[in-house]
């Protein structure tokens, strides 16, 4: 992939690789400048083994994720392109029917008659366009294939026919056996090249004599070799490849189109790849050839195939990218909760040690240091391990992927270079900005406390709930985030920092004040910039103007205010900090109205609910009211958000995935503060009812009541798990309700069989063409009705101030579609008082249409505006005024008006997409079909898939297509499903993260409890109970993680999907409990395999020794 | 020293003929992988019930090892230890545990309380974990807070309690499964010498009123002077016992030195 969310890999490669070099110069630095701390630092690493171990996977995780994400879009990107380059070969524009729509071989109906294309071969030659080595006119045909020696058979097969003239500059009709380029001027007329899919499909082999049927006749080709997949053997898409190739003249005759052809294909100068690179220059020359050759009234155009989806590769490489890093982020953020808990529990472990360390001399940036040189060297190893296995997760993900794609193009695992770089780079940056900040406030401890393992006494502040504490909370807060370079540079060189208790400061050490002038006021001006350029087309030029002004007046008032102040009192830091988010939430949320984006306003409101809690707590409110108002406020909002619910108030909001990684992060984060501050509740009811639980009784409190003591390592652990359990959840319930509204037998319309007729062998009567070749399956049929799709359709509303047409299937419907089908209506004109009642006035009148929900959701089929779509009737309403609409043949240029009566319902529509009108007014307007479909309602719809068969089998030589409704649409789920599948196993990963933080924690807990466990033993718990008690204690922590992610996730799902603007809303909802139950309970197991060592450390502890120690 | 009068220079008396606890040539040794340290060494020591006895000596004569040994906390390497005719080392760890959840009590120098629990449920741990039903082990546990005076603290965590305050509860924790011994372990080591008089004089009166067998290991001459009996020892011996004058004043004696001693012999390191 070339970009990234818009930016150039390349840049973003420098940006990290710079970074990188960043993070390795500070260690470099401490390396130089204070060895012993990088000694000391490293020296940790080998004194728990197991823990060491721990910590490397928890932080190698956000590497192996990141590095997954871009080897998957490698891999993508790769295949698809490299499966364009294989099958166009030299092949590099066509030119072909400007009324066409752009794409593959296949969905081309292009043609252009013999005189036009004689005048632009002429033209073209005349020209003389040196980048362009070949012109090869090409034919195109379906047609129904037999092989009578192996007995197998195919409906639908390419027919290809070449100019053997122009085959010079496509060297791509390839024998597999001697790997040589073929000339189809060697064919007889009754002689063939089959591609290898066709062979494979057919069974066929150089030398088999098939048969092929064209309006119904019978003719017999030989197969003289073998040749690859190419676009010239007749490969049409990428899901139909099988094809066979003959001479042009051959298949001129053979259909009756004496001199016509459908595209010219152009070959630029160069091989498959390279050649791409003339595309624009072929393309100016070959634009002015055809504006100035006389093309006898057809409107012809060049269109530059391969570099359209070669340019389609990289789009679903960064796709499958960013899907894969936004799915990932979730575990991102967990793995990086992780890393500042690992350090924040090595520093409690370390507390005397680093007390000591202090005591003699070290000022706290040598503990940073030392922190940092331990970290860091985690980091390098993890993020190298962590690219190693992301790269083998990503070919694992390849592997399944093949799976559910392999139909369709060929995956390669592949890995760039590029990728891996940024991988590295970025894991280790993300680490070590992690560990920089952890390293911090490990290092910020009280000495004496430190060295007698006391608990951190907090520093009084004699300004709390003051406002002049507030205030000068808040000053200090802009100048530490203006000054977060220049802050961490003389952190990392002086020791010191802004901030830090003045009377520590070794005033030979004071920290010059010119940066603290300076750089303060350029966060102000960029903010100002932003919301100018966020603002600029949309709103109010004040409020740009506003924060511009108070970007050029705050800075200096508050350097004044902050140079003024007395720095021997402690900063009420929280409280500033929070209101500097207050300020940044209010800014996102008027940028977030303004420009009508959701994860601005959502983001914004947020920051400003955290912060005013945190405020409320400075000014003496109690945390546990304060805290808990604000996460059930931000639950039940992001619930309301999600589901639309606030539109009345707000507007209508634009958001996408990323949406999805905040309402998360923020749910759990409200949960987590909820659910610390208010699970003593767990422990009171405990102690309530417990005699019901018995000799159990003492463990469960001991096992409740510690997480409860530690609400940072229960709230982190706990958010780890939740958030991906959250995402996991999430993702279940979605793919399920979608799953469900498609997947309802309502979907097919009453239908079980649909026959797809070969263009070159209509069906007019269904029953009567099976009886004709002595079939019986017509026995089994309760019902058939035939659609009639147009060829070149066109669809606009009338009512509208002006009338555009845009493409849209228009389809006919017979009496037997009425009388037999039973498609459901979601919505219906007024007038009409039932579905059938609606599909009834499509039998009897000429002037009504019944269309499919797409068209009347908002942006219509394509979700994003483009194409055609209805206004005026609300997808969610159950009655609405006729609609009139215009549909239009393109190619003759009739048209009629129809009124609209009635709207498919969403799960149908998938099966019946299109504007549906009665066969009349479509023959009116349309002449005859291009092809037509037969729907058969059977006696037994179970029998579907075996009649099918008979169907085809029977009406074999008359190329139809014939398939189960059911199958059709299981198939369709199973490629779904798969994927959602492959997605939550990705996502899965991240549970490693919680995982791994419940073993980090009851490890240390054994360590940190050793005296307790002693005492507890001393009084009478055995082995198994102070055993039990661990696993119980991790036991709850992952199943609070559990609750809330499962909790949250049926929240926010439950108003999403039943809100307006979702689909799903009138199916109902219901909860994948199964799935949930399962991932739930492997997240459980695995936690308690976790806990299994150290609680058997913990119940293994010698009494006497661990009494003997404080 | 508090204490004025001079311990006894008689012979002890011989163990009362009820002895809950009798340890006979007991020996431990640790091994520090490279070193072997004898802390006991063929130590023997009769305690009769409801008597209250101090161990003695200087830091590292093996005090606390012989309380843990004779608590059943540790295992020794040699000789014999009855606790109420019991033999506690060859009992499995299951039933040992419930041995000393049932029968014994524990006061630790620097309390060892929960500190997640609030006081109340700190002490009724042994209860519940001993199998009594929740709403009797929390009545039981409220009664012995009761007894150390410590009833408007119950709801407190140990850390919203003064030093004292904390021993206290540990005491109650330690009494409230009516125990037949008592192990404490410095339990006035952490205490200024106010408190530690008062949580003395605790010990003291429940020792009375319960007839509880208490054995305190301690580094201060008063405290100990406050017991019956005090047991001297050096290098993992006993070198010396005391009558002390509280148990010459129960049974009408003058108070007199020690005239028991056993053989020392000096440390020694395999």
């Amino acid at each position: 992939m070339d970009s990234m969310f818009g930016v150039s890999m390349n840049i973003i490669m420098w940006v990290l690789l710079g970074a990188l070099g960043v993070s390795l110069a500070v260690v470099g630095y401490v390396i130089l400048r204070s060895r012993v701390m990088f000694i000391m630092g490293v020296r940790n690493m080998p004194r728990r083994m197991a823990q060491t171990t721990l910590i490397i996977i928890g932080l190698m995780l956000s590497t192996l994720i990141i590095a997954a994400a871009f080897t998957t879009g490698d891999t993508v990107n790769h295949s698809l392109s490299a499966t364009s380059y294989d099958l166009l070969g030299h092949t590099d524009e066509w030119i072909h029917q400007t009324a066409e729509e752009d794409g593959p071989p296949r969905s081309i109906e292009s043609s252009v008659p013999e005189e036009a294309y004689d005048s632009l071969r002429t033209a073209l030659l005349a020209a003389d366009i040196p980048e362009i080595d070949g012109y090869l006119p090409v034919l195109l045909e379906d047609v129904p294939v037999i092989n009578p020696r192996s007995r197998q058979s195919e409906p639908v097969v390419n027919f290809v026919g070449l100019d053997s003239e122009g085959l010079e500059g496509f060297p791509d009709v390839i024998s597999i056996t001697s790997g040589e380029a073929l000339d189809v001027a060697s064919l007889d007329a009754n002689e063939v090249f089959m591609n290898e899919s066709a062979a494979d499909d057919l069974a066929t082999e150089a030398g088999d004599v098939i048969q092929i049927f064209v309006q119904n006749v019978q003719y017999e080709f030989t197969v003289v070799d073998i040749v690859t997949d190419t676009v010239l053997s007749g490969v049409g898409d990428f899901d139909s490849k099988s094809g066979f190739v003959t001479r042009l003249d051959t298949l001129q005759e053979l259909f009756q189109r004496p001199g016509e052809v459908n595209l010219i294909l152009l070959s630029n100068q160069g091989g498959v790849r390279d050649g791409m690179a003339l595309t624009d220059a072929v393309s100016v020359k070959v634009d002015e050839v055809l504006a100035n050759a006389d093309l006898a009234g057809e409107d012809l155009r060049m269109y530059p195939v391969k570099r359209d989806l070669v340019e389609g590769s990289e789009e679903a490489g960064n796709i499958f990218t960013t899907f894969f890093l936004i799915f990932g982020l979730f575990s991102i953020a967990s793995g990086m909760l992780l890393i500042v808990m690992i350090f924040v529990m090595l520093a409690a472990e370390r507390k005397s040690e680093l007390g000591m360390a202090r005591a003699i001399g070290a000022k706290r940036g040598h503990l940073m240091q030392m922190f940092m040189s331990e970290g860091m060297a985690y980091n390098m190893l993890s993020a190298m391990v962590g690219v190693g296995l992301g790269v083998l997760v990503a070919f694992g993900i390849a592997q399944v992927m093949r799976t559910i794609f392999g139909d369709f193009f060929q995956i390669e695992p592949h890995v760039t270079a590029r990728s891996l770089i940024v991988s590295y780079s970025l894991g280790v940056v993300l680490t070590f900005v992690t560990v920089t900040f952890a390293s911090y406030r490990a290092s910020n401890l009280n000495i004496v406390a430190a060295i007698r393992d006391l608990p951190e006494a907090e520093v009084p502040n004699s300004e709390a709930g003051s406002v002049r504490g507030f205030l000068r909370g808040v000053l200090n807060a802009i100048i530490v985030v203006s000054t977060v370079p220049v802050g961490a540079l003389v952190l990392m060189l002086r020791g010191q920092s802004f901030g830090f208790p003045s009377e520590e400061r070794d005033p030979s050490e004071r920290i010059p004040l010119w940066p603290f002038l300076v750089v303060p006021l350029a966060p102000f001006y960029v903010l100002a910039l932003l919301v100018v350029r966020l603002t600029r087309d949309r709103k109010p030029e004040s409020m740009a103007t506003g924060w511009l002004l108070a970007g050029i007046v705050l800075p200096p008032v508050g350097l004044v205010l902050v140079a003024l102040q007395d720095r021997r009192r402690p900063i009420a830091w929280t409280a500033g900090f929070a209101t500097l988010g207050v300020a940044l939430g209010a800014l996102l949320i008027q940028v977030g109205l303004a420009s009508d984006t959701a994860f601005a306003f959502a983001l914004g409101s947020s920051l400003v609910v955290f912060g005013l809690a945190a405020v409320l707590a400075f000014f003496g409110l109690p945390d546990r009211p304060v805290y808990t108002a604000m996460g059930v406020f931000l639950v039940v909002f992001w619930g309301f958000v999600a589901g639309a619910r606030l539109e009345f108030l707000f507007g209508q909001l634009d958001g996408d995935m990323e949406m999805f990684f905040l309402s998360g992060v923020v749910m759990v984060t409200a949960s987590t503060f909820v659910t610390v501050y208010n699970a003593d509740i767990v422990l009171a009811v405990l102690s309530h009812v417990g005699g019901f639980f018995g000799p159990l009784l003492p463990a469960m409190k001991t096992a409740v009541a510690y997480p409860l003591a530690s609400r940072f390592r229960t709230g982190m652990t706990m958010a780890m798990i939740s958030l991906v359990i959250f995402a996991l959840t999430m993702m279940s319930t979605m793919n399920l309700n979608f799953e469900r509204l498609f997947l309802a037998d309502d979907a097919r319309g009453g239908w079980d069989v649909v026959v797809v007729e070969n263009p070159n062998n209509p069906i007019a009567d269904l029953p009567a063409a099976l009886e004709a070749v002595d079939a019986t399956a017509q026995e089994s049929f309760a019902a058939v009705g035939r659609l009639d799709i147009a060829r070149e359709s066109r669809v606009a509303q009338v009512n509208l101030e002006e009338t555009n047409f845009d493409e849209y299937p228009v389809v006919g419907v017979d009496q037997g579609f009425v009388a037999g089908g039973s498609v459901p209506l979601s919505a219906r004109a007024v007038g009409y008082e039932s579905d059938r009642d609606v599909w009834q006035a499509l039998a009897s009148r000429r002037d009504v249409a019944v269309v499919d929900r797409f068209t009347v959701e908002s942006g219509g089929f394509n979700f994003d505006g483009s194409g055609f779509s209805i206004s005026g009737i609300d997808p969610q309403a159950t009655e609405f005024e006729p609609i009139r609409l215009k549909i239009r043949d393109e190619i003759s240029s009739l048209d009629a008006q129809v009124e609209v009566i009635g709207v498919i319902e969403l799960g149908a529509s998938a099966s019946f997409i299109g504007v549906y009108v009665p066969a009349d007014a479509f023959l009116t307007v349309f002449g005859k079909p291009f092809v037509s479909s037969h729907l058969v309602a059977l006696e037994d719809a179970g029998e579907s898939k075996t009649i099918a068969r008979e169907i085809e089998a029977a009406l074999l030589t008359g190329g139809a297509q014939a398939d189960s409704l059911k199958e059709l649409i299981d198939d369709q789920q199973a490629l779904s499903r798969n994927f959602f599948l492959l997605m939550q196993g990705f996502m899965g990963l991240g549970l490693f993260v919680g995982i791994a933080a419940v073993g980090v924690i009851a490890f240390r807990t054994v360590v940190e409890r050793r005296q307790q466990i002693g005492m507890l033993r001393a009084i009478g718990y055995k082995r198994r109970t102070v055993a039990l008690s661990f696993v119980m204690e991790s036991s709850f922590v992952t199943v609070l993680g559990i609750s809330s992610g499962v909790g949250l996730a049926v929240w926010l799902s439950y108003f999403l999907l039943t809100s307006d603007e979702f689909p799903t809303s009138s199916a109902g909802y219901v909860i994948p409990w199964l799935q949930i139950g399962i991932f739930s309970g492997l997240a459980f197991l695995a936690s308690l395999i976790m806990t299994y060592i150290p609680s058997r450390q913990a119940a293994s502890v010698p009494i006497a020794d661990a009494l003997r120690y404080e | 020293m508090t204490n004025e009068t001079p311990p006894s220079t008689e012979a002890p008396p011989a163990p009362a003929a009820d002895a809950i606890i009798e340890a006979t040539d007991v020996v431990k040794t640790y091994d520090t992988g490279r070193v072997q340290v004898r802390a006991l060494r063929g130590v023997s020591l009769a305690v009769g019930r409801a008597e209250m006895v101090a161990i003695m000596g200087p830091s590292g004569c093996g005090k606390t090892t012989l309380l843990n040994c004779l608590s059943g906390l540790d295992v020794i390497d040699n000789g014999r230890i009855l606790i109420e005719g019991v033999d506690i080392n060859h009992l499995s760890d299951d039933r040992k545990t419930e041995y000393r959840s049932k029968r014994m009590g524990f006061v630790f120098q620097f309390y060892n309380l929960l500190p997640v629990l609030s006081a109340v449920e700190n002490v009724e741990l042994p209860l519940l974990v001993g199998g009594v039903g929740a709403t009797e082990a929390r009545e039981t546990a409220l009664a012995a807070m009761a007894q150390v005076k410590l009833t408007d603290w119950a709801t407190h965590k140990p850390a919203e309690l003064s030093g004292g305050q904390r021993q206290r509860v540990t005491i109650a924790r330690s009494l409230v499964n009516q125990p037949a011994i008592v192990w404490a372990d410095e339990p006035t080591g952490d205490l200024d010498s106010t408190t530690a008089d008062e949580i003395m004089e605790l010990i003291l009166s429940l020792n009375e009123s319960q007839r509880q067998t208490f054995v305190i290991v301690t580094h201060a001459r008063d405290v100990a002077e406050k017991t019956d009996r005090i047991v001297q020892m050096v290098d993992g011996c006993i070198v010396d016992e005391q009558v002390t004058g509280r148990k010459q004043a129960a049974s009408g004696r003058k108070p007199a030195a020690s005239g028991r001693k056993q053989a020392a012999s000096p440390p020694s390191q395999a």
